[in-house]
């Protein structure tokens, strides 16, 4: 059973987690700008197809239970069916 | 700019100081500082949270098609359940830092939805019925019984003749019901605000369906760490949603709704369910780059909900068990379906980490994704998902992607419940006596065991029969159900794997286009640990095709001055000729080969107002003896709204010959009103309108041209266009089917394309002196066939139009056109069923003779950062109708384009 208190131990946990990545891999990586040629290629966007990945979301998340794919925009409405 | 020295291994602050006492010293050191501007230029350097680098319009349309359901071999009355999705966004610069995105969804779906789950061996579930003694679909029935054995297993029975097997048989059904089209419409907005090491962006925008308004705003951002190598986002997000649920008039009376009964309304004779939600989301994530090839983002997502979080079309049988009965062998179970009951709180955690590494050898990227959420309902789920995104030469990529994603049970989630009481029991007073109730004065009540043996409150002896005296019932103890109960097949336990490729193809001149297709796959047995709920098993396919404009600020132009003056601008759009008022089509045409334009245009049409007979205002009772043929109506409309987005994309091979390509979307939708005086339909059928409507919308006709200049002299110009459409719009969409009677057939006029080839052919002539422009345009619409699938063909139109305009600036020109319209009746029939309830299902009350008059105004931004945008505006008042039968008044019209020459 999933209690709030479990909750909130994940949800420390995460963050937690989410902060010993941003300290553990800040201070030692070293790509000079120059050096960036291949990151800066479109196909290495986070997202490189964004028309895409929005119709997927909206797609899964009216038929998966799971929260939005979406980090902060509302909207999505019903999805009732 | 800060130089950038080769970094070693260093904190982020060290990264920073002093950047400007490293002077450059050798020619090295130049090179490698050009190297880096370079590569801080917008959209070269990464900037993990990538705001878009240009200006950029979209447009996508989508087509979502279910599978069908698993129904154990009835068959299916309704087709599974598609989605038609049209989305346009853009994103602009306002100024070097600051964008302005803007966003437009509208979805159109019907077909078959699960309305509750029972198990398969009810009386009741998907009940077939025949036709001439064939077995030819099903109707969902929602209250049934069904027989247990001793340790409440159910007995089971043919799912088609639902006659007794006599073995136990555990399995669970789906119970299906369906939808008429219903159209959804979403908009966004966003300002995003960039500075060297920052961004800050706010949006927010509205979702609106007839049964469910939402609204949204957010807020968020990102900070630059260690030369952009860390990338920190942050974000928050609110949404406030109104439900108010139409319930469907069919079923309605089959669904125990009591513990909503605050929440339901009555209105126009539907009842509503109304409700609240509020959703919170806040997120922070970090981008990492580790090293020249790979990066990584992680971000950690909260979401909490709250309020009326149920689904509220989605019912969860019952088996309501007389506890009487419980030694029985064979006990009879009352199946009842109630409104599901969720938390009203919920709150999620989801964690996300992506991967993308560059593959040197393919000049390809790789991504790898993973996603873990949990939630105080159960469901925690584990999403996988890969794609391989690689560009194959001449402007081509081809990204194919997999993705596995698997959800457990939310903890009240259960495909039917027991309950060990009755759905109803006779009311029982504190004397143990049973109560009834007079059937003419519900507020008397008797007491005793029968009808024989009755005493008022006086305790005198009453007749049970001469008083028509009957049990005063009470209905079920909610308190013995669970708190919250589902059987929404999304909260069940199950797993998916889904997989399909994006292609996309850079055309230069900065169009892109893209397509995409996805298939997916839902099984209760790739639930990770596997499930039990195969019933609930279903595919999909998603297809969707794309075209991006990219719209280069002009870096030739000279950017306008303060002072606004038009003599600073020598930019050739300004040479353009005079374009023709918003509304009409095939006007112009461009002038030098090789040219591209891409454009938008959308028209609404709103009719409404009193009904006509010719030139004239018609009462009820005309309409009720003589709008329906032979027949009474019992119908009329009482507005129609229909809009059509159009995008119009046009190509100069050659000087004297364009080409056109328009394809179309529409979408419409249509309130009835019952006739004054109109007699009862004795079957019922179709008398189910209420407050719900009618509602279209998906792909339209598409329409292509060729456009041949005829005369091109200073002053004065004609062309003339050949084009066609192509019956790429549906003719045969259906109102859903209703308990007892098939919907059939929509109105003609809410199909949504012509259904056959036609030819359009128009000649256009115009001209322009000074600050004046005029023209003048004949048009027509000839179909190329005698009928459509369905079986009838829209009538022919001749229009003819002249106009003229005076350029109130240089950039500005208002116009005053007249249009004279006619157009014939429908030809032939519905060839299926069609209800014939009202004017608007016979052809003849098609068409007419219509004047109209149009008022409009061209831009054409001369200079700054959206030079070369044209956009036009037009509004059509109608100045006469004559209708050819019963027909709704004409409102107007309004047209809006926006057209960019490349």
């Amino acid at each position: 059973m999933f209690t709030p208190a479990s909750m909130k131990l994940t949800r420390n946990a995460a963050i937690a987690f989410a902060f010993t990545l941003l300290f553990g891999m800040t201070g030692c990586v070293s790509v000079a700008p120059w050096e960036r040629g291949n990151l800066a290629k479109p196909q290495m966007d986070i997202d490189p197809h964004p028309l895409q990945t929005e119709m997927q979301s909206h797609n899964y998340s009216s038929r998966e239970a799971a929260p939005s794919h979406k980090s902060s925009a509302g909207g999505g409405g019903c999805g009732c069916y | 700019m800060q130089q950038n020295k080769r970094p070693q291994c260093q904190g982020s602050k060290q990264g920073y100081t002093h950047p400007e006492t490293h002077s450059v010293k050798s020619s090295s050191h130049t090179l490698q500082a050009l190297t880096s501007a370079a590569l801080m230029l917008p959209g070269l350097l990464i900037s993990p949270a990538h705001a878009a680098g240009t200006d950029r319009i979209n447009f996508q349309y989508s087509r979502y098609q279910e599978g069908e359901r698993n129904l154990y071999g009835v068959p299916q009355s309704y087709k599974p359940i598609s989605a038609d999705v049209l989305h346009g966004s853009g994103i602009f610069s306002l100024t070097d830092r600051a964008k302005f995105t803007f966003g437009y969804t509208q979805d159109t779906w019907s077909g078959a939805t699960p309305v509750s789950t029972t198990p398969l061996a009810t009386s009741g579930g998907n009940r077939p019925y025949t036709v001439n003694g064939v077995v030819v679909g099903a109707s969902p029935i929602l209250n049934s019984q069904i027989l247990l054995d001793h340790d409440l297993n159910p007995i089971g029975r043919d799912p088609i003749t639902k006659q007794s097997t006599g073995v136990v048989d555990t399995r669970s059904v789906l119970v299906m019901s369906s939808a008429s089209p219903e159209t959804r419409r979403q908009a966004n907005f966003g300002l995003s605000y960039e500075w060297n090491e920052a961004a800050l962006n706010v949006g927010g925008g509205f979702s609106r369906e007839r049964d469910y308004h939402s609204s949204f705003g957010s807020i968020g951002g990102r900070l630059d760490f260690n030369q952009k190598l860390t990338s920190v986002k942050f974000g928050g997000g609110y949404t406030d949603s109104q439900v108010s649920a139409i319930l469907d008039p069919d079923s309605s009376p089959y669904i125990t709704k009591t513990a909503y009964a605050q929440q339901i309304v009555n209105r126009r004779g539907s009842e509503i369910l109304k409700g609240d939600r509020q959703d919170w989301v806040a997120n922070t994530g970090l981008t990492q780059i580790l090293s020249k090839n790979a990066l990584i983002d992680a971000s950690i997502g909260y979401t909490h909900s709250s309020g009326f979080l149920e689904n509220p079309y989605k019912a969860t049988s019952v088996i309501f068990i007389d506890p009487a009965k419980l030694n029985d062998n064979l006990i009879i179970g009352d199946v009842r379906a109630l409104i599901e009951q969720r938390p009203n709180i919920r709150n999620q955690v989801a964690l996300s980490t992506k991967y993308v590494h560059y593959i040197s050898p393919f000049n390809a990227a790789m991504h790898l994704g993973y996603r873990l959420s949990v939630d105080d309902w159960g469901v925690n789920t584990h999403t996988f998902d890969a794609s391989w995104v690689q560009p194959l030469g001449g402007g081509w990529t081809l990204t194919p992607r997999v993705r596995y994603y698997s959800q457990d049970s939310a903890s009240f989630y259960r495909p039917y419940l027991f309950s060990q009481q009755n759905y109803r029991n006779q009311e029982v007073d504190s004397f143990g006596r049973q109560v009834w109730i007079d059937r003419k004065n519900p507020t008397v009540q008797y007491y005793g065991s029968d009808l024989s043996n009755l005493v008022d409150q006086n305790g005198s002896a009453v007749d049970g029969f001469s008083v028509d005296a009957q049990p005063k019932l009470t209905l079920f103890d909610a308190g013995k159900l669970p708190a919250h109960f589902s059987s929404d097949h999304r909260l069940a336990g199950f797993g998916s794997l889904s997989g399909g490729v994006v292609l996309s193809k850079i055309l230069g001149k900065g169009v892109a286009l893209e397509a995409g297709f996805e298939y997916y796959t839902r099984a209760s047995s790739m639930q990770i640990g596997g499930g039990n709920n195969s019933f609930a098993d279903f595919d999909y396919y998603v297809a969707n095709a794309a075209i991006k404009f990219d719209i280069e600020p002009d870096a030739s132009m000279p950017i306008t001055t303060s002072s606004g003056s038009f003599t600073a601008h020598t930019h050739s759009s300004l040479h353009h000729h005079k374009i023709p008022p918003a509304t009409v089509m095939f006007g112009h045409m461009l002038d030098k080969p090789g040219d591209f334009m891409a454009g938008y245009r959308f028209m609404y049409q709103w009719t409404g107002g009193n009904m006509m007979h010719g030139a004239h205002k018609v009462s009820d009772q005309a309409i009720v003896d003589q709008g329906c043929g032979n027949k009474d109506c019992q119908f009329t409309p009482q507005f129609m709204d229909m809009r059509m987005h159009m995008v119009d994309l046009m190509y100069a091979p050659t000087k004297w010959l364009n080409v056109m390509l328009m394809p179309t979307f529409m979408d419409m939708d249509m309130n009835l009103r019952q006739l004054a005086g109109a007699r009862v339909d004795a079957s019922g059928a179709h008398s189910h309108h209420g407050a719900a409507g009618h509602e279209s919308g998906a792909v339209g006709d598409t329409y292509f041209s060729s456009l041949i200049k005829l005369l091109d002299i200073p002053g004065h110009r004609v062309h003339v266009n050949l084009g066609f459409s192509a019956p790429t719009g549906k003719t045969d969409i259906k109102i859903r089917r209703s308990f007892n009677a098939d919907g059939g057939l929509i109105h003609f006029g809410m199909q949504l394309g012509s259904g056959t080839w036609d030819f359009t052919p128009s000649l256009t002539y115009l001209g322009e002196y000074n600050r004046w422009s005029w023209g003048t345009q004949i048009s027509g619409i000839k179909r190329m066939e005698d009928r459509n699938q369905s079986g009838y063909r829209l009538g022919d139109m001749f229009q003819a139009t002249s106009w003229g305009g005076l350029d109130l600036a240089r950039w500005l020109t208002a116009s005053v056109r007249g249009v004279y319209t006619w157009q014939d009746a429908i030809h032939r029939d519905f060839n299926q069923y069609n209800a014939r309830i009202g004017p608007m299902d016979f052809p003849r009350n098609y068409g007419g003779q219509f004047w109209d008059m149009g008022f409009g105004v061209n831009a054409q931004i001369p200079g700054g950062r959206f030079a070369g945008n044209r956009l036009g505006i037009e509004w059509v008042q109608p100045i006469r109708s004559d209708f050819n039968g019963y027909q709704l008044n004409r409102q107007g019209m309004l047209s809006a384009t926006w057209s960019y020459q490349f």
